[in-house]
Formats: structure tokens, C-alpha cells, sequence
């Protein structure tokens, strides 16, 4: 994205560097040929490996052919509805955003405070600080009793585990962007006299911002890695579930589908934090 | 009439080892719209003192007041120039100044702030760089912006820590005589404090200037009155016997180390 963004500059600006632009766009252009050219290598020996496995086991493992056929009939069609138990790869995967969002936005809610009050206060640090070192290991399906037994719904205790699961990466970054905030700044706002409002929004928000999303970019990898397990115990709708009952229907075309679909759902997100990430480093 | 006042100061500070003196026995008193420096080797304490007139530190022992009144904390009649310009990188020129001014005159309406922003920017010629950053401009630029932010505030006294310190030397030769227009366009009523270890920067700028010894422990080891005219110009300067005297003396106090290095010299030599 970012070479095509580079290349209109040069190219619309005025004609007299013409011969050199044009060896510019070429070089761009061969060296993004060459990019594509190395992902396709390695994805053609995962597939050629593939192939080979399911030759050997004589079908077990379904042949590439086979699944992209099932995967194209999933895609093909994303959004069909026919009763509870049938629905679309796509709606599955809205479901399973949409509690991922969910459980995220609650999760950033409580952590980006936390991580604030921890980081500036070393009070809060001693207090609070263990129990986030005791919790933090925990695999947040543990929760899932818990939340079953809070919320009385299924659906409810797996946005609860991706609430939980988004709590550590964003609190622990918030508090170390916190914590670095160079005593230069600090005087500053001292010395001006900022008021606690402005010290907030001016110097400590804004400094600790690049921090704030790496770890919210974090959280959310890891709440799309437990999506996964969490709707195979929850059952009803989303992705977690599809693969599980995909499994049960015998069918491992739909399962590799259904991973190939998650990987690249995951890609986007993180992609997508990457260049939030980008945006709000100011550089010193 | 003195001003500031600092009287047989002490600043200690509690480190793991114990207790660690910086500075002791400081007596200073500046009068209002006086230039004073202070001169030393690095860790000789300068800072430290500086930073209790603004309020940053204090100190363990004995008093620091201005205008009879001691000091409790940083306040907004004290503006201050930090060594490292300690801009905020992630707000434009303009609005580094801005927050600083809409903080510390919390009273004035909006465009009367705005009004002063615009005034200072324009005095240090950056109104044309107003909507840049800070990484995008030089070092000169920076401690400008620095100074009108200080300036803006409108402060009684200006507390300078190493201003010019990671300058060029062309460079701070021009922000020299910005700071003294400064200076001049607040009709010399501001006093300014500062803290330098540059001979010349100190003679061309100062009234007075404070030679500290060496720490931990420091004191002041002589206050030199500089008595050259007003106003100043660097090139005439240099010439004046005046001039000359101060910065041999100033030479002196500072720099009797140079000698016993050349003896160790020889000695090695004949080794």
C-alpha cells in the first residue's frame, strides 16, 4: 500500500525527472513482483506438501483441490440463513466479531484506565500489580464456569473470557508507556503549571498512545486466538463453533477452510492495528 | 534591594549511600532585571540551584524567596528554558507555546492567550514555522520556541538551564542577542538566572556571574560583576580591557587544571 502511495507524488508532479521516475516505478514494480513471487513460493510448498500428505494417507487429509472447492462453495454464498443450525460462513463470522468487539471494547475500557492508574501511581503499582501477575497466566477459558454461572447465558460468558483475555496485553503496555514518560515532559507540565486534566490529554495521552495500541493490537490477537476455543465450548453461532461442528459433520474441508478464513481475519486485524500503530507514533 | 534571594542554601538529597550533599552555603542575591550566571564544571551543583529558585527542588536547608515571599513550588512567575528544549514533539510549535501560556495564565480569556502566542512567535521570527513539529525544525528553532514559551508566560524571573548548550557556536551567537532583545523588549525588567559553562556566553550576557566550586558539597567560590556598557555587541566587546580582564580571571578559576595535565605530559615523556 504504501509504495503505490509514494509513487503518485513523483509521478504527478512535474515531467522533468520523467526518465528517472519511470526507472523508479519499474524498480517498484519488480521489487513487488518479487515479494509476491516469494509468498507464492512458500504458499505453493505448504499446498505441494499438502498434497503429498493427503496422497499418503489415501484421503484422510482431503486433497488442496477438494478443500478450495468447499472453501469457494462457503464463500460463495456468506450469508444464507436456513434455520439455527445452518447458516452462512459469514454470518458465523460476524457473530464471532461481533463478540470479539464486544469483550474487546469492554476489556480496553477497564484496561486502559487500570494500566494508566498503575503506571503513574507506584502505589497502585504495589497494590495491584500481583494479582495482574497471578491472573495473567491463566488461560481465560478458565473463566468460561465463571462467566456461565455471572451471566447465565452461553454467549455472554464468551464475550466475559475475551473481556478477560484483552485485559493483560493493553493494561501491562498502558502501564510501561505510562511508566517511561521521560521526566523532560514531566517538568514541563510542572513548571507551565498544567493543570491534572491537561497533563492527562497533553503529555501523559500522547505519549503513552503508541504504547496504548500496541497493547490494545496484542489484546485483540490473542481475543481472536480464543474466539476459537470459546465458541466450541459455547456452542450456538461463530467461527469457534463452525470448525467444531464441521468436525462432527465429518467434514474436514470445511475445518481447513475454516482456519485458512480465521488466519485471515486475524492478518486484517493486526494489519489493521499496524497502521493505527503507525499513525499515532509521532517521532522525536 | 535585592529580589531573589537565596540564603545560606543546602540541597541534599537521600540516596542509598546516605546523604548527598550537592550544594551548601549558597548565598545570592539578584536584584530585579539583573543577568545573572552561573558558572562551573559539570556536577558542580548549578542546576540544582536553579532548580530550587524554580521550585523543582528544594532545599534542607535555608531559604530561597522572591520579592520577600519563599518559594513552595513551581509557579508562573518563573519561566523556564530547559537544557534539552523539552518541547512536547507530539504538538506543533504554535501549540507548544500555547498550552504552556493557556496553563500558567489560566485567568486570561482564549484570544488574549492566542494574542500572546502570536506576539512571542513572531518576536522569535517562528510565526512562519508555527504549524511544524519540533523534529521537523533545527536546534536553534527549538530553544526559540523554548524561549518565547518561557517569555510568554510573562514571568517576573527567567530561570535559563543550559540554554544554549547543545547549540553550534554561530547558532548560539544569534540566540544571544535574541535572548538580550528579549530582554530589552521587556524594557530589562525581567531578571534572568542561568546556567552556563561557556566563559564568553556568560561575560557578553551577565551582570554578574557566579563561579561555582567544585562538587559534591559546592559552594560558591567568587561572584565576578561584569561592567561592560549596555548594549552590548560582541564584536566591540572582545577588545575592552574590561573583557579581557574578567574572562583571564574567569579562565583562571576555571580551568587550573590544564597545567598539572601538561606536567603529566612531560612526565610521561621522559619515562
Amino acid at each position: 500500500m504504501k509504495r503505490t502511495t509514494t509513487l503518485t507524488a513523483p509521478l504527478s508532479g512535474e515531467m522533468l525527472e520523467g526518465a528517472q521516475t519511470e526507472n523508479r516505478f519499474l524498480a517498484q514494480t519488480v521489487s513487488l513482483l518479487k515479494g509476491f513471487a516469494f509468498n507464492a513460493l512458500g504458499f505453493g510448498v505448504l499446498i505441494g506438501l499438502w498434497y503429498v500428505v493427503s496422497l499418503i494417507t489415501k484421503g484422510e487429509l482431503p486433497t488442496p483441490a477438494a478443500t478450495f472447492q468447499v472453501f469457494w462453495e462457503l464463500i460463495k454464498d456468506p450469508f444464507y440463513d436456513y434455520g439455527p443450525n445452518d447458516k452462512g460462513i459469514g454470518l458465523q463470522l460476524y457473530s464471532s466479531l461481533i463478540r470479539v468487539f464486544s469483550g474487546f471494547v469492554l476489556g480496553a475500557m477497564v484496561a486502559i484506565p487500570m494500566g494508566i492508574l498503575i503506571g503513574a501511581s507506584s502505589f497502585c503499582k504495589r497494590m495491584f500489580y500481583p494479582i495482574v501477575q497471578v491472573l495473567k497466566p491463566v488461560s481465560p477459558l478458565a473463566w468460561f464456569p465463571i462467566g456461565l454461572v455471572a451471566f447465565q447465558s452461553a454467549s455472554s460468558a464468551t464475550v466475559f473470557i475475551i473481556f478477560i483475555t484483552s485485559l493483560w496485553p493493553t493494561l501491562i503496555n498502558t502501564s510501561f508507556g505510562v511508566a517511561s514518560l521521560p521526566d523532560d515532559h514531566k517538568n514541563v507540565a510542572k513548571a507551565f503549571g498544567f493543570s491534572k486534566w491537561k497533563y492527562l490529554t497533553k503529555v501523559l495521552l500522547p505519549f503513552s498512545l503508541p504504547h496504548i495500541i500496541t497493547g490494545l493490537r496484542l489484546s485483540i490477537g490473542v481475543a481472536w486466538l480464543v474466539i476459537v476455543a470459546g465458541e466450541m465450548l459455547s456452542g450456538g453461532l461463530g467461527i469457534g463453533f463452525f470448525v467444531w461442528d464441521s468436525w462432527n459433520a465429518l467434514s474436514l474441508e470445511r475445518v481447513i477452510s475454516a482456519i485458512l478464513i480465521i488466519g485471515i481475519v486475524g492478518l486484517l486485524m493486526d494489519r489493521g492495528f499496524s497502521w493505527i500503530e503507525k499513525k499515532v507514533t509521532y517521532s522525536v | 534591594m535585592s529580589y531573589l534571594k537565596i540564603e545560606n542554601m543546602e540541597i541534599a538529597f537521600n540516596t542509598p549511600k546516605g546523604k548527598f550533599v550537592a550544594v551548601r552555603d549558597i548565598n545570592l542575591e539578584v536584584k530585579k532585571g539583573e543577568i545573572v550566571s552561573i558558572i562551573g564544571h559539570s556536577g558542580c551543583g548549578k542546576s540544582t540551584i536553579l532548580n530550587a529558585i524554580s521550585g523543582m527542588t528544594f532545599p534542607s536547608n535555608g531559604k530561597v524567596s522572591i520579592d520577600g515571599k519563599g518559594i513552595e513550588g513551581p509557579g508562573p512567575d518563573r519561566g523556564i528554558v530547559f537544557q534539552n528544549y523539552s518541547l512536547l514533539p507530539w504538538l506543533t510549535v504554535y501549540e507548544n507555546i500555547f498550552q504552556a501560556v493557556d496553563a500558567a495564565l489560566a485567568g486570561k480569556p482564549k484570544e488574549e492567550k492566542h494574542e500572546l502566542v502570536e506576539k512571542y512567535l513572531k518576536m522569535v521570527n517562528l510565526w512562519d514555522h508555527r504549524e511544524k513539529h519540533p523534529k521537523q525544525i533545527s536546534g536553534g528553532m527549538k530553544q526559540r520556541t523554548a524561549i518565547a514559551r518561557a517569555f510568554a508566560i510573562n514571568p517576573e524571573v527567567l530561570l535559563l538551564d543550559e540554554p544554549f548548550g547543545a547549540l553550534d557556536a554561530l547558532t548560539k551567537g544569534s540566540l544571544h542577542i535574541e535572548l538580550l532583545k528579549m530582554w530589552n523588549l521587556t524594557q530589562r525588567s525581567k531578571t534572568i538566572v542561568m546556567v552556563t559553562h561557556d566563559i564568553e556566553e556568560a561575560v557578553f550576557l551577565s551582570d554578574r556571574i557566579v563561579v561555582m566550586n567544585n562538587g559534591p558539597a559546592a559552594t560558591i567560590r567568587e561572584i565576578e560583576e561584569v561592567h561592560l556598557p549596555r548594549p552590548r555587541n560582541k564584536k566591540d566587546i572582545v577588545n575592552m580591557d574590561e573583557y579581557k580582564v574578567i574572562r583571564e580571571r574567569l579562565l583562571s578559576l576555571l580551568m587550573d587544571k590544564v597545567e598539572i595535565d601538561e606536567k603529566d605530559f612531560y612526565k610521561e615523556k621522559a619515562a
